[in-house]
């Protein structure tokens, strides 16, 4: 990993068109501003892999359970009652 | 063409009718055809079956079912990018996770999956500087549940 050291008010530039500003660091918070394409995705890492787990354990869930959606809609309607 | 399935068993599908997923779903990038199942018309949850491994299948929702008033960003770029020309080809799903608790199925709205049901062009979409939650309890205000509407399948949808 490439380690920069900047200022509040420096700039890191990623290829032509991409732009990091360090905006702001008070404490233990840095306030950063982004300059990308509109095409360049921005996320906050923890979301994006909160995204990509919750997809895994949407894909490899227990298949007895979502075998059968009817049932399972069922069970939402009625969820007091175990319906078969 | 033939595909062979997990949960499906062995289906014939209409290659015309396989959406091509930008980028794959977050985690599953190297996936980037889908079919989208409706096993039954009376249910909301509907299957997206990945084409090229039939291992792969994600439960989703009419995002729009789970939240009436739903109203993700999509940026200028995605809509180009899917090449949307109208609201009325979009169709919103969202990925339902099931858990042991089938009470506590939820829905992700943070990250909805965009589809061009008419250039059967798809992407799953972050959304930015946005509170919709990644986890949203799908029995929480869901009218289709309390029995007042039956699930309604845009027309966008039944096209697909």
């Amino acid at each position: 990993m490439l380690i920069l050291t900047r200022k509040s008010g420096e700039t890191i530039r990623i290829g032509n068109d991409i732009k990091i500003t360090i905006l702001e660091a008070k404490g233990k918070q840095i306030r950063v501003g982004i300059d990308a394409p509109s095409d360049v995705a921005v996320h906050r890492e923890e979301i994006y892999q909160m995204i990509k787990q919750q997809n895994i354990l949407a894909a490899g869930y227990d298949d007895s359970i979502g075998k059968n959606l009817s049932h399972l809609w069922n069970r939402l309607k009625n969820p007091k009652e175990d319906v078969e | 063409m033939k595909i062979s399935t997990t949960r499906f068993g062995d289906i014939d599908i209409d290659e015309s009718r396989v959406i091509r997923m930008k980028d794959g779903m977050l985690g599953f990038e190297h996936l980037k055809r889908y079919k989208l199942f409706i096993q039954d018309e009376k249910i909301p949850f509907w299957w997206l079956q990945s084409v090229e491994d039939g291992s792969v299948a994600f439960v989703v929702i009419n995002s729009l079912g789970v939240k009436p008033d739903y109203e993700p960003v999509i940026s200028d770029a995605e809509v180009n990018l899917l090449k949307i020309e109208s609201p009325e080809d979009t169709v919103l799903l969202s990925v339902v996770t099931i858990r042991s608790d089938p009470l506590k199925v939820t829905a992700n709205l943070r990250a909805p999956i965009v589809v061009n049901a008419k250039k059967m062009l798809a992407k799953q979409i972050i959304l930015v500087d946005s509170d919709y939650p990644v986890q949203y309890p799908v029995t929480e205000n869901n009218a289709a549940l309390e029995g007042k509407e039956k699930p309604e399948i845009p027309p966008s949808v039944s096209a697909l």
